[in-house]
């Protein structure tokens, strides 16, 4: 009889991808690439990992790209009750809570997913929110996740370093830029993230959430 | 955890127009704990040539003792400074002397030749060069500098806006990393002359 078989069957995998959000007084900018990656192949250039969640809340996130689905669609179905029951939108910080609550609600055998959440807040503001594998979140002015994080958040800092969050009395954390100049720093900062990170490139989808609705950009990356 | 990331550490190198700038941050740790705020990792060669060991500080240390002797031997045989390629050269063989047992670190090289041709050039463990027009990395914070110099850099810049380029890199970088950081220490290098710098940061 052969030999007991080992396990080594995995339920994650990782298909890479970089998810950056920028919030400015009155508009707010998320974007991600949109290549899918296992290993060194790559599944598809044209995966879009942005998914509008409600009117004024947007969430891109990379990682397990399966998970991420399931997450979506569960956030999906408890929006529609929430529609049904409010007869509203849910609001931004809502959507954050809800992200947050939906993670940790499966501590013991995570979503594999990294979110950035951005929006409008109830007073019309930027928002976003960032987040780990397991519901952890914070308001933040701009934030960077997935595999090309740890070279874009340096590059975000030097250009939009917002307050320190231990000052007092709390200052804004949205960022000085026009919503120009936050798309073309994005555009920037996908360039040079693709350049040095194999799981980053193809194309950038730029999502720009604003008083006037939700705009949708694209701009082409290295495809190699 | 990798031993290279003991002691915590960024390095990081920039050509400019006839000039070059060798960075590095000041933090000697053990792991998470901070031993030294004003730690060297850049040496001087000679007047145009600098070396930065990034790594096992240990190793490091040994390692540059073992070069600095190499070069004095060079320099009473030959009469004259070592070129950085030859220098380049001696470093990858040295460590790979040490292919099966190396010295844990990643140099990084930068020097003028000898006709103020600006060389850089960086190297694993056990000596596998690879040769930079632009910009070379090393170290814990490789990755955030990476990033910064990509979107930082540009060729041919004056002394002057080279060291604001260099230093805004290391200074952005070193603080999305844990093990580096504590202050930064900047060379510029040109033809006539060598200004050396020290940089403060933010201290946590």
């Amino acid at each position: 009889m052969a030999s007991k078989q080992h396990a080594n069957w995995s339920p994650y995998d990782n298909n890479g991808g970089t998810c950056v959000a920028i919030a400015g007084s009155d508009y707010c900018v998320i974007a991600a690439d949109t290549r899918m990656s296992t290993g060194y192949s790559i599944l598809t250039r044209e995966y879009s990992k942005i998914c509008k969640l409600a009117d004024k809340s947007v969430m891109a996130s990379s990682g397990f790209q399966a998970d991420v689905k399931a997450l979506q669609k569960n956030l999906a179905a408890r929006h529609l009750i929430y529609q049904h029951q409010h007869n509203k939108q849910m609001s931004c910080p809502a959507m954050a809570q809800l992200l947050s609550n939906t993670l940790y609600y499966k501590r013991f055998f995570p979503y594999y997913a990294f979110n950035v959440l951005g929006g409008l807040d109830s007073e019309g503001k930027g928002c976003v929110f960032t987040y780990d594998a397991v519901g952890s979140y914070e308001r933040v002015g701009y934030s960077a996740q997935g595999s090309g994080s740890t070279l874009i958040m340096p590059v975000l800092d030097n250009q939009l370093k917002s307050p320190s969050p231990l000052l007092l009395p709390a200052k804004d954390a949205v960022t000085p830029l026009s919503e120009m100049e936050a798309v073309d720093l994005v555009k920037d900062v996908f360039a040079s993230a693709t350049e040095r990170d194999i799981y980053t490139g193809d194309r950038v989808e730029i999502v720009i959430v604003n008083a006037g609705g939700i705009r949708r950009e694209y701009t082409d990356l290295r495809k190699d | 955890m990798s031993i290279f990331e003991y002691n915590g550490s960024a390095l990081v190198a920039m050509v400019g127009k006839n000039c070059f700038a060798i960075a590095s941050d000041r933090r000697l740790g053990v792991q998470l704990q901070t031993i030294a705020t004003d730690f060297q990792r850049i040496y001087k060669i000679h007047g145009k040539l600098y070396i930065g060991l990034s790594g096992l500080a240990t190793d490091s240390q040994t390692l540059y003792q073992r070069l600095v002797f190499r070069h004095k031997l060079y320099q009473l045989r030959e009469e004259r400074d070592m070129k950085p390629e030859t220098f380049a050269s001696l470093v990858s063989a040295i460590l790979y002397e040490k292919r099966f047992g190396p010295y844990f670190c990643q140099p990084v090289i930068a020097g003028l030749g000898d006709d103020d041709k600006p060389f850089i050039c960086t190297m694993d463990s056990i000596g596998a060069k690879e040769l930079a027009k632009d910009f070379v990395v090393a170290g814990t914070a490789s990755e955030s500098l990476y990033g910064a110099c990509e979107s930082m850099y540009k060729p041919d810049m004056e002394p002057e806006e080279l060291f604001e380029t260099i230093s805004q890199a290391l200074l952005s970088s070193v603080d999305r990393d844990c093990l580096s950081g504590w202050g930064g220490h900047v060379f510029v290098v040109t033809p006539t002359e060598v200004k050396e710098r020290t940089l403060k940061t933010r201290m946590d």
